[in-house]
C-alpha cells in the first residue's frame, strides 16, 4: 500500500532566487492551463501584535486592497478581474498572503499590482480608507465570531491554552474594541516595519517563461528597498501545571465540548504524528471516533479531531456536538477515553495505513490547483527557507510509525495540560 | 547606464494570449438510458467518478418533505454483501471516499480513488446503486441525526433566513420545505417511505455516469455497460413547479433578541435553469452582486460599511430555482441596507448598464473560465452539468460565444423580466425591537418567533 502513494505523480519541481533585496522567489511552471497564479506571502501575522491592539495584521490586509501610489482605490480587485482572475488575501497567526490567479499572459499585471503595494503603500493610505474598513472588519467580526453558534468557544480556547503575553493567546480577528482603536500611525508603523522585501517570499505557479518571468520580478520588485532586521517574537511557554476550564452559555440548542491540547511546532516530527493521529481519530467513518461517538453510541451529532501548522507551538482540538438529551459531560467522558488509549497502545498497522492513504490522497488532491501549490510553496519557503520541503513533507508522513503517534500522544495528552471548553445552551430569558 | 525608467503608472501590457478549449469527452447513451460522459486528464493518479439519478427532491411527495436527501444517505448504509462500515472500509482501502446525497434535481454518488483502484470503486457503487438493502437501524439512526440537524438550525441565524426565505417565495410548493425537511416530515418517514423512493426513482433512465482523471474512456464505457447496464423502469418526468409571483414587498423579522448582527436576504422566484435566459443572467448577476466589484458589494461594503460582504445569486436548477441576495448587517443598518439593495435592483432594470462595466463583467466571466477546470472533480462537475440538462456537447464553446455576443439592450430586457424589486420578500433574522422601526412603509411587517 505504502508505495502506491509515495509519488504523486504530479511535477514538483522549482527554481529558486533571492534578489539583492532579500525577497525570495519561488517559480514553478506547469502549463497544463494556460494560467498563472502571483503568491505573495509576508512573514507576519497576529503573532506580531501586542496585547490592546489585537486584530491589526488582519485590519492591515484589508488595507492593502485600498490601492498604492500607482493604483487607484479599488483598482485592485478591478484590474484584476477584469481580465478573468481570482484574487484574495488572508491573514493568520503567523503569515499574511495575497494571491492572484490570472489568465497566463497576465502575469506583469499581478507583478505590477503586488509590487505597487509592497513598495509605494503609504501615499494612497488615507483616514476615510481606514475608517470604513474598520467598519467592515468589525462585520466581519460579528459575522464569523460573535453572530455565530459556538462563535466564542475557539478564541476562548485559545486565550485559556496560553498565557496571557503568548501571541496565540488573543484571535488572528482581534477584539472589538482594539479594531475600534486603530490609528495611520499604526499602519505606517506595521508597514515599515514588516512589509519589506525580506521579510516576504513571492511564489509564481503556472504557464511561464522561467527566464523571463525572474526578469519581470526584478524589474518590478528589484527596485523596492529592503528594509530594517524584523524584530524577534518572543514566545516562552511554561507548562499549563494543571487543567484549564470554562463554561460558555451560548444562543444554541445541543451542548458542544472544545478540548485542545498544545503539540510541537508545525516541522517537527511529532506534529505530523499529532497530524496523522487527528486522521485515526476522526477521519472518515471508520476513525475511531466517529465509529464510537456517532456511529455506534449515538452520543454525538458529529466529531473532528484538528491540528493547524502554526509556527512557534500547535494546538490540538477536539470538537464533539453532543445529540438532544446527552450531557456534555458524558461526551467529554468519551472523548478523553480515546485520548488515553491513543497514548497506551499502539494503532494498529492497518489503521494506520488507511489513515495514512487517505491523508495523501487529500494532501495530493489539494495540490492539483495551482493557487495551492503555490501557497504550499510559499509557506514552506517561509517557515523552512526550504520550498522542495513538499516532497519530504510526504515522505515524513511516510515514515510514521504506530509508535510515533503514540509517542505525541503520551506526551501533550495530560490532564494537567489541557483546556475543556464546554458550549451549553444558555437559559432563556 | 542607460536603464529604462519604469512607468508604474502604466498598466503592464498583456503577453501573447493561449487558447482554452474544454477538454475533449466521450459520450455515449447506452439502450438502457443510462448516459457515460468520460474524459481523460493526466496529473494525478487519481479518478474522480460521479453517477447521478433523476431522484431530486422536487420529487418529494406532499407531506414527506426530506425523502429524497434522505434516502441518498441511507442508501450506502448497506447492501446485500456489505454494512454499512464494511462499506466505508472499503471505499478507503482503495484510497478514496464515497459520498451520496441528493439536491433538489439529483440524486448523486461522488468518488474519488487512486486510478489504479477504478475497477474496485466502479463495482462499489453499482453494488450500493442496485443493490441496498436499507436497513432499519440505519434509517433510524439517520433519522434520529436528521432531527438533531434541524433542532441545531433554529439557532443558526443564516439557516433561518434562507429557511424563512424560501417558505415565503414558495408558498404551496415543494421548493418551500428545506432540502432536509421539516421535524414533522422527518418523523414520518419509515424504511417503507425509502424503499418506495428508491424503487420509483433510482432508474438507469435519465441517469448519467462520469469519470474524469487517469483512465482511458473507451474502457470505462465497456465497464459501465457491464455493470450499469440493466434495462430498468423509465424515469418519471420532473414535476412542474410553477411559483406565484409575489404580492408587492413583504418583510419577515425572526426574532433573535440581543443578537450582534441581522442576517439579511431579499429574493423571488428566479429562472429554470434550461431557460434561453440563464446564460444571459450569469452576466447580470454577476455585474449587480456576483463579484467583488459588483454593484451591491461596492455599495453595500465598500461605500457604506454595512456589512463585510453582500452577493446575489440566481440559483440554477431544473425547476426555478430562487433569486437570492445575501449579506450579514450591522443591525442598525438592516433598513438603509435594504433601501440600498431595492435601489440597485430598481436601477439594473430602468437603466442600461454602462459600456466600460458591461465590458469588465463580460471579460471577468469568459476569462475565467479555464480557472474552472483546475481539478479532475471541477471537469466532472462540468459534465454533470451537460447530462443533467441535457445541454449538447458544444453547450461550453457556445457558452462563450453567447457571453461575447450580448449587448446592453438585450440584458436591460433580461434584468426586466427576472428581477423583481416590487415584488421581493426581505427577511431580517436579528432583535426585533431594533430592526421593526427601520423597515416602516417598506412594506408588509410580520414579525417571527424563532421556531422553538
Amino acid at each position: 500500500m505504502m508505495s502506491s502513494i509515495a509519488t504523486s505523480g504530479l511535477d514538483l519541481s522549482i527554481q529558486r532566487h533571492t534578489l539583492a533585496n532579500g525577497l525570495r522567489v519561488v517559480l514553478h511552471r506547469d502549463s497544463t492551463l494556460p494560467l498563472v497564479t502571483v503568491n505573495l506571502w509576508y512573514h507576519v501575522g497576529s503573532k506580531n501584535e501586542r496585547p490592546g491592539r489585537t486584530g491589526f495584521a488582519h485590519l492591515f490586509e484589508h488595507m492593502l486592497f485600498q490601492g498604492s501610489q500607482h493604483v487607484p482605490i479599488h483598482d485592485h480587485f478591478r484590474l484584476i478581474q477584469q481580465v478573468g482572475g481570482v484574487v484574495n488575501g488572508s491573514t493568520w497567526y503567523d503569515r499574511t498572503n495575497y494571491y492572484e490567479t490570472l489568465p497566463a499572459h497576465h502575469l506583469e499585471l499581478g507583478l505590477w499590482l503586488e509590487s505597487d503595494r509592497m513598495g509605494f503603500l503609504l501615499p494612497a493610505i488615507t483616514q476615510e480608507k481606514l475608517d470604513t474598513q474598520r467598519d467592515v472588519v468589525m462585520n466581519e467580526r460579528r459575522q464569523r465570531v460573535d453572530n455565530q453558534p459556538y462563535g466564542r468557544a475557539g478564541e476562548r480556547l485559545h486565550e485559556l491554552l496560553y498565557p496571557d503575553d503568548h501571541p496565540y493567546h488573543w484571535p488572528v480577528i482581534g477584539y472589538m474594541e482594539d479594531i475600534a482603536a486603530a490609528t495611520l500611525e499604526d499602519v505606517r508603523t506595521f508597514f515599515q516595519t514588516y512589509y519589506t522585501p525580506n521579510n516576504a517570499v513571492l511564489t509564481l505557479a503556472g504557464d511561464f517563461d522561467l527566464d523571463d518571468a525572474l526578469r519581470k520580478v526584478e524589474t518590478w520588485f528589484g527596485e523596492i528597498p529592503s528594509g530594517p532586521p524584523v524584530p524577534p517574537v518572543s514566545a516562552p511557554l511554561p507548562p499549563l501545571g494543571g487543567e484549564k476550564r470554562e463554561v460558555i452559555a451560548d444562543d444554541v440548542r445541543l451542548p458542544r465540548i472544545y478540548l485542545a491540547f498544545r503539540a510541537p511546532a508545525y516541522g517537527q516530527r511529532l506534529w505530523y504524528a499529532a497530524d496523522l493521529l487527528s486522521t485515526v481519530l476522526s477521519g472518515g467513518k471508520s476513525s475511531r471516533l466517529y465509529q464510537d461517538l456517532v456511529y455506534d453510541r449515538q452520543i454525538a451529532q458529529e466529531v473532528g479531531a484538528y491540528i493547524s501548522p502554526y509556527e512557534e507551538v500547535a494546538t490540538f482540538m477536539v470538537i464533539a456536538t453532543a445529540r438532544p438529551g446527552v450531557p456534555v459531560e458524558t461526551l467529554e467522558r468519551a472523548v478523553l477515553e480515546h485520548l488515553d488509549r491513543a497514548a497506551s497502545e499502539p494503532v494498529a498497522a492497518e489503521e494506520l495505513e488507511r489513515s495514512r492513504n487517505r491523508m495523501l490522497t487529500d494532501y495530493f488532491s489539494g495540490l492539483q490547483k495551482l493557487d495551492n501549490r503555490a501557497d504550499l510553496f510559499s509557506q514552506l519557503t517561509t517557515y523552512f527557507d526550504d520550498p522542495g520541503r513538499v516532497e519530504e513533507e510526504a515522505a515524513l508522513y511516510l515514515e510514521l510509525t504506530p509508535a510515533d503517534l503514540m509517542d505525541y500522544a503520551a506526551r501533550y495528552f495530560a490532564a494537567t495540560e489541557r483546556v475543556v471548553v464546554p458550549v451549553v445552551p444558555k437559559e432563556e430569558g | 547606464m542607460a536603464t529604462a525608467v519604469l512607468d508604474r503608472f502604466a498598466l503592464p501590457p498583456a503577453g501573447k494570449i493561449r487558447p482554452f478549449h474544454f477538454p475533449p469527452f466521450l459520450r455515449r447513451r447506452l439502450p438502457n438510458g443510462l448516459e457515460v460522459l468520460a474524459s481523460r486528464q493526466d496529473g494525478v493518479p487519481l479518478i474522480s467518478v460521479e453517477m447521478v439519478v433523476p431522484a431530486g427532491a422536487q420529487h418529494d411527495p406532499e407531506g414527506k418533505a426530506g425523502l429524497a436527501t434522505l434516502t441518498a444517505s441511507v442508501i450506502d448504509e448497506g447492501t446485500r454483501r456489505r454494512n454499512s462500515l464494511e462499506i466505508a472500509a472499503q471505499i478507503e482501502q482503495l484510497g478514496g471516499y464515497l459520498t451520496t446525497g441528493a439536491d433538489w434535481d439529483e440524486g448523486y454518488f461522488a468518488t474519488g480513488l487512486l486510478s489504479k483502484h477504478r475497477r474496485a470503486g466502479l463495482e462499489l457503487i453499482a453494488e450500493v446503486l442496485n443493490e441496498p438493502t436499507f436497513p432499519e437501524h440505519e434509517v433510524e439512526r439517520l433519522r434520529k441525526q436528521r432531527l438533531t440537524e434541524i433542532l441545531r438550525r433554529r439557532h443558526d441565524p443564516a439557516a433561518l433566513a434562507e429557511e424563512k426565505l424560501n417558505e415565503v417565495i414558495y408558498q404551496g410548493t415543494v421548493f418551500a420545505n428545506p432540502l432536509i425537511g421539516t421535524a414533522e416530515s422527518t418523523q414520518a418517514l419509515g424504511r417503507s417511505a425509502l424503499v418506495d423512493f428508491y424503487e420509483r426513482h433510482y432508474t438507469r433512465d435519465g441517469a448519467a455516469l462520469i469519470a474524469v482523471g487517469d483512465l482511458d474512456p473507451e474502457e470505462l464505457l465497456r465497464e459501465a455497460e457491464a455493470l450499469f447496464g440493466e434495462v430498468k423502469a423509465p424515469s418519471r418526468p420532473a414535476p412542474e413547479i410553477r411559483p406565484t409571483r409575489l404580492d408587492g414587498v413583504s418583510i419577515h423579522i425572526i426574532d433573535r433578541p440581543g443578537a450582534p448582527q441581522t442576517e439579511l436576504r431579499l429574493g423571488h422566484a428566479g429562472v429554470a435553469r434550461p431557460d434561453p435566459d440563464y446564460i444571459p443572467l450569469i452576466l447580470v448577476n454577476t455585474l449587480l452582486g456576483g463579484k467583488f466589484t459588483s454593484r451591491i458589494n461596492m455599495n453595500l461594503r465598500e461605500r457604506h460599511a454595512y456589512t463585510y460582504g453582500a452577493s446575489t445569486r440566481f440559483v440554477a436548477r431544473r425547476g426555478p430555482g430562487p433569486f437570492i441576495v445575501d449579506a450579514a448587517v450591522a443591525t442598525e443598518s438592516a433598513g438603509a441596507a435594504t433601501a440600498e439593495v431595492l435601489f440597485e435592483l430598481r436601477k439594473i432594470r430602468e437603466e442600461p448598464m454602462e459600456v466600460q462595466e458591461l465590458e469588465e463583467t463580460r471579460s471577468y466571466i469568459i476569462g475565467v473560465f479555464p480557472y474552472t477546470f483546475q481539478t479532475i472533480g471541477e471537469v466532472a462537475k462540468r459534465l454533470e452539468t451537460l447530462a443533467v440538462h441535457g445541454l449538447p456537447d458544444d453547450y461550453y464553446d457556445r457558452y462563450l460565444e453567447q457571453l461575447a455576443s450580448l449587448t446592453r439592450e438585450g440584458l436591460l430586457e433580461v434584468a426586466r423580466r427576472h428581477i423583481h424589486p416590487d415584488h421581493i420578500a426581505v427577511v431580517a433574522v436579528g432583535p426585533a425591537d431594533a430592526l421593526t422601526p427601520q423597515f416602516e412603509g417598506m412594506g408588509e411587517i410580520r414579525v417571527w418567533p424563532r421556531p422553538a
